[in-house]
């Protein structure tokens, strides 16, 4: 009997566990260690953020899905692995400690054949002073609690709005290389939205503050789309979507620092700024977990697993190259661990080679571009094809990977929705595809100019319900789940 | 939805050289018999791209 540990229940590692277990039926155990006690659809604290939507609508118990699935559930965080076991035990094996409160503390250790790192992100507040719920003064809609919290503080905004007073609501990334724009991006218009219905636009200053060099890179290098007769990029629809909304934004900005009074940011050229604000929601940036690891001597070998920031090194080729020498070819398409082949990590976990958009730097060094996305679809395509990969080299005895899914052959559609309702929103859709631009495959645009769309509307809206509803549905593992694709 | 290209705004602000949506755009936007068109080929796009995207 082998043994699979995914690391993580978010998009990636839940959809890998349920894959794993559906593919490997009652001989084989699978194992899932989190500390987090539920389950939530990140897309739709968007809606949380904004008070349209309660948090029990996008999150679900973990323990009662895994039971039924048969799987192994241990709220914990893992806090070191051993990859070639150690001294007393020559099986690999991780440490992890609870975090539930019956168990609160406790360590635990579990043995492997395979694992699965699908931990996501770290959330990076430490990294800009004054970021964060915690300093008390910038909000974040990356969790539920988060965003629940930045609801409670809009709702004082709209209150003072009402009251007559002036607002400045900023808006963006919190961090010179934040990426997720994508978020940002769609709270900067539901906040809009909102103010816009309650017709309290002229008291609101709602500025979008970005360290993309165009608006509409989103850490993709942007992208181009057919639209009435002409090519455009998303720069256009981007910006046409901002102004529609009463949005300014500032763009080529690394936000350093915040207080109680302003942002503070230096753009590409330079300069030193800063900007008022009474409510401000900033991404910040992310890292790996970073796992301790140790080979079965004891040496610490964390080095050889991951990447300085944290993620986890697969399958990519991380050769130091000018932008002009990157290459679709560099992304991983397996998520394999190349040091130790019984480690994946897919999503958000692995290590990209380098970014999309091209990097800048400020006259003062300061690296100001984003840094490439990997939410979402994605996460479930990678976590989906690692766990049938695993499911194949154990109940075929093969090493070989049949399942492929490199971002420079995949796409993505980010569902920008503002408003809620059947009729009451509009979304400002955007698909690519691929996700890392192919100029060998797609000399003149870098994608498929006929899968990559950029359109508003009340259809994307629509799109965007339904994949909440449906992709609960799925993670909650119901009838039939594994029929609906990632 | 109103439009704030008004005296609020610097004429020279970066959202005075924007594209706006027209009133025809705009109809069609919210125009249900449009939109589940639109709907239909947007989800086309998005399965085609999930499908296309792994092995």
């Amino acid at each position: 009997m082998a043994q699979v540990v995914v690391l993580g229940a978010g998009i990636s590692g839940h959809t890998a566990a349920l894959t794993l277990k559906r593919k490997l039926g009652k001989k084989h155990n699978v194992v899932v260690v989190s500390p987090n006690k539920n389950y939530q659809w990140v897309p739709s604290n968007i809606w949380v953020g904004i008070g349209r939507m309660k948090s029990k609508k996008v999150i679900f118990d973990l323990a009662p899905v895994y039971k039924k699935q048969k799987i192994e559930y241990h709220q914990a965080k893992a806090v070191s692995l051993y990859p070639e076991g150690d001294a007393q035990n020559s099986k690999p094996f991780l440490k992890a400690k609870y975090t539930s409160k019956e168990k609160a503390g406790q360590e635990v250790t579990i043995e492997y054949d395979y694992l699965v790192n699908a931990t996501g992100p770290r959330l990076r507040f430490d990294t800009t002073p004054g970021l964060g719920p915690e300093a008390g003064l910038v909000q974040s809609v990356c969790t539920y609690p988060h965003a629940e919290e930045a609801w409670e503080n809009l709702k004082k905004v709209f209150e003072k709005l009402k009251n007559g007073e002036k607002q400045t609501i900023v808006i963006g990334t919190g961090h010179p290389k934040a990426t997720c724009q994508g978020a940002a991006f769609e709270y900067a218009l539901n906040i809009a939205h909102e103010i816009n219905k309650r017709k309290l636009n002229k008291l609101a200053d709602i500025v979008w503050i970005t360290n993309e060099y165009e608006v509409g890179d989103f850490g993709m290098g942007g992208a181009y789309v057919k639209r009435n007769g002409y090519i455009t990029s998303t720069k256009v629809f981007t910006e046409s979507i901002l102004a529609e909304y009463g949005i300014r934004w500032i763009k080529r900005a690394g936000v350093q620092k915040v207080d109680e009074k302003a942002v503070y940011f230096e753009t590409l050229d330079g300069e030193k700024h800063e900007l008022n604000y009474d409510y401000a929601m900033l991404i910040p940036s992310f890292s790996g977990i970073n796992l301790p690891t140790f080979d079965k001597n004891g040496a610490d070998v964390t080095a050889k697993v991951f990447a300085p920031n944290g993620f986890m090194k697969v399958d990519a080729d991380y050769t130091a190259k000018p932008y002009e020498e990157w290459s679709g070819a560099d992304w991983p398409s397996i998520y394999q661990n190349p040091e130790y082949k019984n480690l994946y990590a897919p999503g958000i976990a692995f290590a990209p080679p380098h970014g999309i958009s091209k990097p800048m730097k400020s006259k003062n060094g300061t690296e100001i571009f984003p840094t490439p996305p990997r939410t979402g679809m994605p996460s479930g395509v990678m976590g989906k094809i690692v766990a049938e990969n695993i499911a194949d080299r154990i109940k075929k005895n093969t090493e070989n990977h049949k399942h492929k899914a490199s971002m420079a052959r995949m796409g993505a559609a980010c569902v920008v929705s503002a408003g809620y309702g059947f009729r009451s929103g509009l979304a400002a859709t955007m698909t690519v595809f691929p996700i890392v631009q192919d100029i060998e495959k797609y000399p003149d645009w870098g994608r498929d100019i006929r899968y990559t769309v950029g359109e508003a509307g009340l259809a994307g809206h629509w799109v965007k319900l339904v994949l909440h509803y449906m992709f609960l549905y799925k993670a909650k593992a119901k009838f039939l789940w594994h029929l609906i694709p990632e | 939805m109103k439009i704030r290209r008004n005296k609020e705004i610097d004429p020279y602000d970066n959202g005075a050289f924007t594209t706006i949506p027209g009133p025809a755009t705009r109809f069609f936007r919210k125009s249900i018999i449009w939109q589940i068109w639109r709907f239909t080929v947007l989800n086309i796009k998005i399965m085609r791209i999930v499908i296309g995207g792994h092995s």
